[in-house]
């Protein structure tokens, strides 16, 4: 009832959906940073939206599992290979005891997804397993995994054979277009400095981490400074300081900031844009509140359609 | 300036709204936004997920699914109205030994020479204090307080250190603060507490809330290694009273 890790990669953590009701004590939730691919990883495999799986970041980890289980790896394309055979991406697959999973360098896209049906099962820390690396808190040991960790895996939850639709699989090669829901500060910036943010793409730099995607472009305008009375921080928080130029803020952002936020990315492109690798770039496109949700309604819908069962579990 | 005849309702994306009720720094601001978020939590108002306060503001997360933002503005709007300090449970003052100078307050000296008074005066009038937490955020259990003496008013380092290490007790600018994990810093430190704003193995994680008071308690080098070890050991109970709230 273990995940044995032969090999890391730089950063592989252990991820749930995140915790509630945590950030008034200034933790953020954590949890994955593309939440759509972790989803379908989980679905595949037949456990909970909740249950907790691997995120992987640039280069996959190299496991092996204590007994039978199905597994599936979503997200960038970290080539997968078992006992040195390629297996598919987004699609459950079973694996023996014995059997070495291997996941390469990304060709495409930045975190993937490894699902093990039953689940990883470390102890929740705040209500949750997800990994806060800064805070040290959950996942295993508050940190990330290192060659040798054993983690416990919860009792399998059966599986079937099934596999993402064509459709649903993003080409992480692409420039992706983020939805903006201007606010809380716009009043606090130029119109041509709102204008900047909607016209040309920017570029992700490598100083992006799980806190936030710096990324580098037109200036965004202030009217008068960058500085706000403190307030609090939403997923997606386009958060622009001194220098005009926009940071986005993750899954393990600060609770709350002393900066202007000039718009806030949806959340339902919050998961493509943590798939864009440094260098690579994505643009912004305004959306009012009203059409937001109707995005978002539209795309948790699609999402229930996602995956295809050769056969019904 | 102060309070807004009305609260503004801003968005911040599709899954969160900020209702900003005031433009400034003061406590009666401040207190109303926990009253806010007192009155949310308490009748579990439906479709909010989680709420974040800060100075003048309170970030609300929401299901758009299950409310929509014309609703859900409204019940906030309608909880607005009755969101006065009176409706908040009694302040909590939560006693913070500290240990001022040497190794653990190591810029007691030079922000003493900065200010202009003896290090014993500013440890003096430092402890002296009644701090307020308008709320707790940036980093785990970071507590943003009020109440430090306009003597102890300083400007921030001009060369931030790249290392704070948790439980530092500094002063910058008007404000005091205390570091709840190792962090970059910009204030002055004047001492460490060896208790945990912030302990990710503890089932109870963090020590400050919104709306407590803090006192420091000046302790001894001996007396602080005594309540690091009792503390590391779990074996520590902070010192907390509760009293009636008062907004001065």
């Amino acid at each position: 009832m273990n995940l044995l890790i032969h090999d890391a990669g730089p950063q592989t953590t252990v991820q749930d959906l995140g915790r509630r009701g945590t950030l008034r004590a200034g933790v953020p939730p954590s949890g994955p940073m593309d939440r759509e691919a972790f989803l379908l990883a989980n679905r595949l495999v037949g456990n909970a939206d909740d249950a907790a799986a691997l995120e992987c970041t640039l280069i996959g980890p190299r496991i092996e599992l204590a007994d039978e289980r199905w597994v599936a790896v979503t997200g960038a394309a970290m080539p997968a290979t078992l006992n040195g055979a390629t297996m598919p991406r987004w699609a459950a697959f079973e694996v023996k005891p014995g059997d070495v999973l291997r996941l390469g360098p990304a060709a495409s896209g930045v975190r993937a997804y490894v699902a093990v049906s039953g689940g990883i099962d470390t102890p929740p820390a705040l209500g949750s397993r997800s990994t806060y690396l800064r805070g040290q808190l959950g996942g295993h040991q508050g940190r990330a995994l290192r060659k040798g960790d054993v983690l416990p895996l919860g009792p399998p939850s059966g599986g079937a054979p099934a596999e993402v639709l064509g459709q649903f699989i993003p080409d992480y090669t692409q420039v992706p277009t983020a939805r903006v829901v201007l606010g809380p500060q716009d009043d606090r910036f130029t119109k041509r400095g709102i204008k900047a943010l909607f016209e040309a793409p920017y570029e992700m730099t490598p100083q992006s981490d799980r806190m936030g995607a710096r990324l580098r472009g037109a200036s965004i305008e202030h009217t008068r400074g960058h500085d706000i009375i403190s307030d609090g921080v939403a997923l997606g928080g386009l958060q622009v300081v001194g220098d005009g130029q926009p940071i986005v803020l993750l899954a393990d952002r600060q609770s709350t900031g002393g900066y202007t936020k000039v718009g806030t990315v949806c959340s339902f492109d919050i998961g493509r844009v943590c798939q864009v690798k440094p260098g690579q770039r994505l643009s912004f496109k305004r959306v009012t509140v009203a059409e937001a949700h109707e995005l978002l309604s539209a795309y948790r819908a699609e999402l229930d359609h996602a995956i295809h069962w050769e056969e019904t579990p | 300036m102060g309070i807004y005849a009305e609260p503004r309702f801003l968005p911040c994306g599709d899954l969160a709204l900020s209702v900003e009720l005031g433009d400034d720094i003061n406590r009666e601001v401040n207190a109303r936004v926990l009253a806010l978020e007192h009155l949310i939590r308490q009748q579990r108002v439906t479709g909010v997920a989680e709420t974040v306060p800060s100075y003048r503001s309170l970030l609300v997360y929401y299901d758009p699914l299950t409310v929509g933002w014309d609703a859900l503005t409204k019940s906030l709007h309608t909880l607005w109205r009755e969101a006065r300090p009176e409706v908040l449970p009694p302040a909590r003052t939560v006693e913070v030994p500290c240990c001022y100078g040497g190794d653990l307050g190591f810029e007691l000296e030079a922000a003493a020479e900065k200010i202009g008074l003896p290090a014993d005066e500013v440890v003096r009038l430092h402890a002296a204090a009644d701090y307020y937490v308008y709320f707790v955020g940036f980093t785990p259990g970071l507590p943003y307080m009020t109440g430090m003496p306009e003597r102890l008013f300083i400007p921030r380092l001009a060369q931030p250190r790249t290392k704070t290490p948790p439980g530092s007790v500094s002063i910058g600018g008007s404000q005091c603060c205390i570091y709840s994990v190792e962090s970059p810093g910009g204030f002055w430190v004047l001492g460490r507490t060896p208790l945990r704003l912030y302990d990710p193995v503890s089932a109870d994680p963090i020590l400050l809330r919104a709306g407590d008071h803090v006192r420091f308690t000046t302790v001894t080098r001996p007396e602080y290694d005594a309540i690091a070890a009792a503390v590391a050991d779990g074996t520590y109970t902070p010192r907390v009273t509760v009293a009636p709230l008062r907004i001065e």
